[in-house]
């Protein structure tokens, strides 16, 4: 099991009433500095489209302040970052598709940007899964997220996790296996 | 051919993340499909959030996502100082109507014998006693107020 990454309660996505600020400016712009890049990569990652990443980072960081979540450090702040954020992404892609409570199997909007997407072969293999899919395995493989948490961040049940990440796993190799990356070669 | 799960992958996730392999760890992984295709897609993952991270766009300006912060809890803070107002206009609209359904059978028969007082070939002397009654100024007073306090209400609602 991946190491407890984002074990934390679940933020909203919509205005808390009768909270504050609790961060100072300087705490905020470290925390700002120390994890809007990593988020932003995130973001791109699975919406596709900078700007929009754009837009849902400072979204998120909006929240994070209003909601008085005041965390333990910067690392559990960073995680509860996140937990918004793909709250943000899910609603996002639910509103695109308002006839159906699933995320689309690929994202083929107009404001898809492909050139992120292509930027490397991983990107374009990325751009092959569906949306959940890309969220799924960058929370388990590049946050270090655990399954439950992020079951938790999905809207997911913590039993279907392991079989789902697995199957993500699998189309994401297949992806990059066709496009020349072998599980053998290290990926530098 | 298929892979299935194995017992190994998070030691193998972990270190395909860190690149610290163990002599048997990397031996397991060489010989299982599964974890092998798990380094590739962790090594792969782990190479581009690297390069998503390192790109040059320059990330939003944390300045204007501070200010709005702020004047969202300056916002809050302002409504939780005016609640107090707010209950005591919600009360004095209470009030109002109530005394207006205790006067409501009396003002009836002011209203209608007012009216019944009036007729085309009125003198100007008879319009003080009907229009200037304490009581219709005093219900009227009470409809301006109530009419003001409930417009108070409506609009600290719609902020």
């Amino acid at each position: 099991m991946i190491p407890m990454a984002l074990s934390l309660p679940r933020p909203q996505t919509t205005d808390l009433p009768g909270r504050a600020v609790t961060m100072d400016e300087a705490a905020f712009r470290h925390l700002y500095d120390r994890t809007a890049r990593p988020l932003r990569a995130y973001l791109m990652r699975s919406c596709g489209d900078l700007a929009l990443a754009d837009d849902l980072l400072q979204e998120a960081f909006l929240r994070m302040l209003r909601s008085g979540f005041e965390g333990e450090d910067d690392d559990h702040r960073k995680n509860y970052l996140y937990r918004i954020a793909t709250n943000l992404l899910r609603d996002h892609f639910r509103r695109k598709r308002p006839e159906s409570d699933q995320v689309p199997e690929r994202d083929e909007s107009p404001g898809h940007d492909e050139a992120v997407h292509m930027r490397s072969d991983v990107g374009g293999a990325m751009a092959e899964l569906a949306p959940r899919d890309r969220q799924m395995l960058w929370l388990a493989y590049v946050e270090g997220a655990s399954h439950q948490e992020v079951a938790k961040a999905l809207g997911l049940r913590t039993a279907s996790i392991r079989s789902m990440l697995f199957r993500a796993r699998q189309r994401l190799a297949k992806q990059l296996q066709a496009r020349g990356l072998r599980p053998e070669m290290e990926v530098s | 051919m298929t892979t299935k799960p194995c017992p190994h992958e998070a030691s193998v996730a972990a270190a395909a993340r860190s690149g610290d392999w163990s002599p048997e760890l990397k031996a397991h992984r060489d010989g299982c499909l599964t974890c092998a295709e798990l380094t590739l897609v962790v090594a792969a993952l782990t190479a581009d959030a690297e390069e998503l991270a390192g790109i040059d766009a320059p990330l939003p300006n944390p300045a204007p996502i501070w200010l709005r912060a702020q004047l969202a809890s300056r916002e809050r803070q302002y409504h939780r100082a005016t609640r107090a107002i707010v209950w005591v206009q919600r009360a004095a609209m209470a009030v109002s109507v109530a005394i207006g359904i205790a006067f409501a059978p009396g003002l009836w028969e002011l209203v209608s014998g007012a009216f019944s007082g009036l007729s085309l070939s009125f003198s100007a002397p008879d319009l003080p006693r009907s229009a200037g009654s304490p009581l219709v100024v005093f219900v009227v007073s009470l409809v301006v107020l109530g009419g003001l306090a409930l417009w108070e209400l409506t609009a600290v609602n719609e902020n």
